[in-house]
């Protein structure tokens, strides 16, 4: 398993978000504010990494009849480590999120990697696809958190980015983000789950376009490196 | 014992074994982080008590729970400045836990929102630092028991998007006031 593949899987062919469609309802609830955003994917990042290495490292011990229970397991614990290490240092972001950290345990992309890569992969590749996965679903809540918190409150990078007192980030959630319209003018409905499902809507379409494009141009691209060969047993002939 | 069993027995003990692992880490991470969560949560309320009613210390009171089932805490300011009324109720999303301080004329001193779930952007407002956030709580600075939002005839403006949460929390601070004044 090479780390480039696994690295484009991730991010784009095989995003966890946009192409295998899982893990949507944090993705759909929390993607208001850039704070959360970062923050949630973030949280999913580690939480799936440590995962992914536990459960590839204890795959041959694990009985096949009672894999499910035991990943449950390896994942409630690592959820619960992160939501206290988050209530005890970064306060603000365990109270903007809420409900939907210790929601991570049910959170399909974990259980899924679990279940289609770990129990049949080494624990470098794992790790790896723990990253790369994790990544993915960051940049997707990225994505959708600034065109929600721009379209829906005219802002970019609200509790993250803090102005009033020159430009710096921050981590208690209390930075006012960069206001670039009054937010009397934005369209609140796409702080509501309404917007959620629009934001991902595009977005997946998008993506589906580039997908669909990018394949074109290797099977064009395939086609004329085909041909260019039967030209040359032509000329050689 | 026939092999059905023992494979039972073997299935039992390796998920023992990994719940067992599971728990003493999360033992040991709990250990770690339990006095600084105190901390932090302690901290809010401390700091949401004296941001609406300045007082060195305050001496909890007890009132008619059965009247008021939203209210938690009483407390009188020990500077003889007014009561501090923290309260528990519902908003859009899910429990809103607020502090409110009342002065001698049973005028509101200010609100400050410890613990929510309201819907970031909207009902989150309430509690938010930002701008609109501190617009929001100011208004109810020198409110009486008869505070209402501006469309049931009152003059608390409501947060854009978010009715039930500003309907909610100004429901609060008449409880709050009211609660105040059957103490006498």
């Amino acid at each position: 398993m090479n780390i480039k593949k696994q690295f484009r899987e991730g991010l784009i062919t095989n995003n966890p978000v946009l192409v295998q469609q899982i893990g949507m309802c944090a993705t759909m609830a929390i993607t208001t504010t850039l704070f959360n955003g970062v923050g949630m994917g973030l949280s999913v990042l580690i939480i799936l990494t440590c995962c992914n290495v536990v459960v590839s490292a204890i795959r041959k011990i694990i009985p096949d009849e009672i894999r499910l229970a035991i990943f449950v397991v390896v994942i409630a614990g690592f959820v619960t480590i992160v939501d206290l290490l988050l209530q005890a240092f970064i306060p603000a972001l365990s109270a903007a999120l809420g409900v939907f950290i210790p929601l991570i345990v049910v959170n399909c992309i974990i259980i899924g990697r679990a279940e289609a890569f770990c129990q049949k992969n080494t624990v470098s590749a794992s790790f790896f696809d723990g990253i790369f996965q994790g990544l993915g679903y960051t940049c997707v809540l990225i994505c959708m958190c600034v065109f929600r918190e721009l379209i829906g409150s005219g802002r970019f990078g609200g509790g993250l980015i803090d102005i009033a007192n020159g430009f710096r980030f921050t981590l208690d959630g209390t930075g006012g983000g960069i206001q670039l319209f009054p937010s009397e003018y934005g369209a609140s409905i796409m702080n509501l789950p309404f917007g959620g499902f629009i934001t991902l809507g595009l977005l997946i379409a998008l993506m589906q376009y580039a997908l669909k494009k990018g394949e074109k141009k290797r099977a064009l691209a395939e086609r004329a490196a085909a041909e260019a060969e039967a030209n040359k047993e032509d000329e050689s002939c | 014992m026939n092999g059905e069993s023992k494979k039972i027995l073997k299935l039992t003990f390796i998920l023992f074994l990994i719940c067992a692992v599971t728990a003493g880490v999360l033992g040991v991470v709990n250990e770690v982080t339990k006095d600084r969560i105190y901390m932090q949560k302690n901290a809010k309320t401390i700091e949401a008590y004296s941001a609406v009613l300045a007082s060195e210390r305050y001496e909890e009171l007890t009132f008619d729970k059965d009247a008021f089932p939203t209210v938690d805490v009483v407390s009188k300011a020990s500077n003889g400045e007014g009561w501090v009324v923290q309260t528990t109720f519902s908003g859009a999303q899910g429990s809103i836990t607020m502090v409110a301080g009342v002065d001698n004329d049973y005028k509101c001193t200010g609100i400050s929102i410890i613990e929510h779930s309201e819907t970031s952007g909207l009902g989150a407002n309430a509690a938010s630092t930002a701008e609109v956030g501190v617009n929001f709580r100011a208004q109810f600075i020198g409110q009486g028991e008869d505070i209402a939002l501006a469309g049931a005839g009152g003059s608390i403006e409501a947060l854009t998007g978010a009715t039930i949460t500003s309907e909610a929390v100004t429901k609060a601070t008449a409880t709050s006031i009211a609660v105040v004044k059957s103490l006498g």
